[in-house]
């Protein structure tokens, strides 16, 4: 494989992690523009930890996913209170206040004469874990796309489970969850951590691809981008987000037939799809017939 | 797949293998054809030239992460020492993280942040702070 279908694959599994997050969120019936936030709060958090202290990248993914879910635990506490725009609203404002924390952090350590750390809006340079071990491209293409199978597995064990029905339960009808004993906010408090932790553990990953790192990187487009990926996908399956990017990256991108106009025709796909199918392409009714006809 | 994997679980188990920065930077020029720049990468390791090395070079938007793939590029050595010639094909203007990958005599990354438009790049500064290259 060449650099180009390397970086691109990586690019992919990278920005599946934030699609999938937005998706967890979505089919518990809540739909986030703030998941950026904790993808930022991931990559912050595991390129401290590898750049600063040492610690091996997988102890620090590890940190970056604990990290993540605690801030989405913490954001969730009174913005799930909240429903529909009101709850778009409020994460989209927590995103963007851990964005200008970005700008404000200054916490720089000297490593062989040199400062390392997040240096405000100058960024974090310098997160240099993955070729410091000698990991080559295809090494971390690996580690990404077997960290993501990982996840995926786990998904479709949540989704043939009692627990993957209360999810959808909750996102389809919250009251009558309730009426049948679930504790909603709870639920859907785990979920919003659990979907922090997914997009931190992306962040973690997208930090050390890039060795370099800057509060913009984790701005409102990326929040919208994920979004965008499992509505498009479709929310009929774990594959759906995944379908979105690969439409994304993998075909417009990867062509590059449309060039600068590719956001133009992404925003159009979207806007179609939002009207021809309102629950993307995988969606359920399509998912179900697929399972009847091929399981 | 096996070379995939062998190098994933050689980095879980080795050492950290250089410690010495490397010191980059850009003069891009552009050419007739929209979004196109002829650029100079110039090269130092510890302060002086760094001659001999094979770059790659890339770009990415610090705005839109991973959402634009530019073509890689492999850069050919330059009139001095220390410099590399490589076209960059981006796909609009603007700010870019400018990927410099080196495969020898080191393994590493530097990303470079230029503004680019219509007269050529220029290094991004933010703040009243100088960046570090």
């Amino acid at each position: 494989m060449d650099d180009y279908t390397v970086g691109i694959l990586t690019n992919i599994g990278l920005i599946s992690f934030i699609a999938l997050s937005a998706y967890l969120l979505i089919i518990a019936g809540e739909m986030s523009f703030g998941q950026q936030g904790f993808f930022g709060v991931g990559a912050y958090t595991a390129g401290v930890a590898t750049a600063m202290y040492g610690i091996p990248l997988p102890v620090a993914a590890v940190l970056a996913m604990g990290a993540g879910a605690t801030a989405a635990f913490l954001v969730g506490l009174p913005t799930l209170r909240l429903r529909g725009l009101y709850f778009a609203m409020a994460t989209l404002a927590a995103a963007e206040m851990f964005r200008i924390v970005f700008e404000l952090l200054h916490f720089q350590r000297d490593i062989d004469g040199e400062p390392v750390g997040p240096d405000g809006t100058q960024g974090f340079r310098g997160i240099r874990w993955v070729f410091e071990n000698g990991v080559e491209p295809e090494g971390f293409l690996a580690l990404v796309w077997g960290m993501l199978a990982a996840v995926i597995v786990l998904f479709l064990l949540v989704e043939r489970s009692r627990l993957g029905a209360t999810l959808r339960m909750l996102g389809e009808d919250p009251e009558l969850a309730r009426l049948l004993g679930i504790h909603v906010e709870r639920f859907k408090l785990g979920v919003a951590a659990v979907a922090g932790a997914l997009a931190a553990l992306g962040g973690a990953l997208y930090a050390h691809h890039n060795t370099y790192i800057e509060p913009r990187n984790f701005d409102i487009m990326l929040g919208v981008h994920s979004l965008a990926y499992a509505l498009i996908g479709g929310l009929g399956t774990v594959f759906g987000p995944l379908l979105g990017v690969l439409v994304d990256i993998g075909v417009l991108e990867g062509s590059r037939v449309f060039q600068g106009y590719r956001m133009i025709v992404f925003g159009g796909l979207v806007a179609l799809l939002l009207i021809l199918r309102p629950r993307g392409l995988l969606d359920e009714r399509t998912v179900h017939w697929l399972k009847r006809r091929f399981a | 797949m096996a070379k995939a994997a062998f190098c994933l679980v050689l980095a879980l188990v080795s050492l950290p293998a250089f410690a010495q920065r490397l010191q980059g930077e850009l003069d891009c020029k552009p050419t007739r054809t929209d979004f196109i720049y002829n650029c100079t990468v110039k090269l130092a390791r510890n302060g002086e030239p760094l001659s001999g090395a094979q770059i790659t070079v890339g770009a990415d938007m610090p705005s839109m992460p991973m959402a634009h793939n530019v073509k890689p590029v492999k850069a050919k050595a330059g009139k001095a020492p220390g410099e590399y010639e490589a076209t960059l094909d981006l796909e609009m203007l603007g700010e870019w993280a400018v990927k410099l990958r080196l495969a020898a005599p080191v393994k590493d990354q530097l990303i470079l942040l230029y503004e680019f438009d219509e007269q050529g790049a220029r290094q991004v500064r933010r703040g009243d702070r100088p960046p570090r290259k």
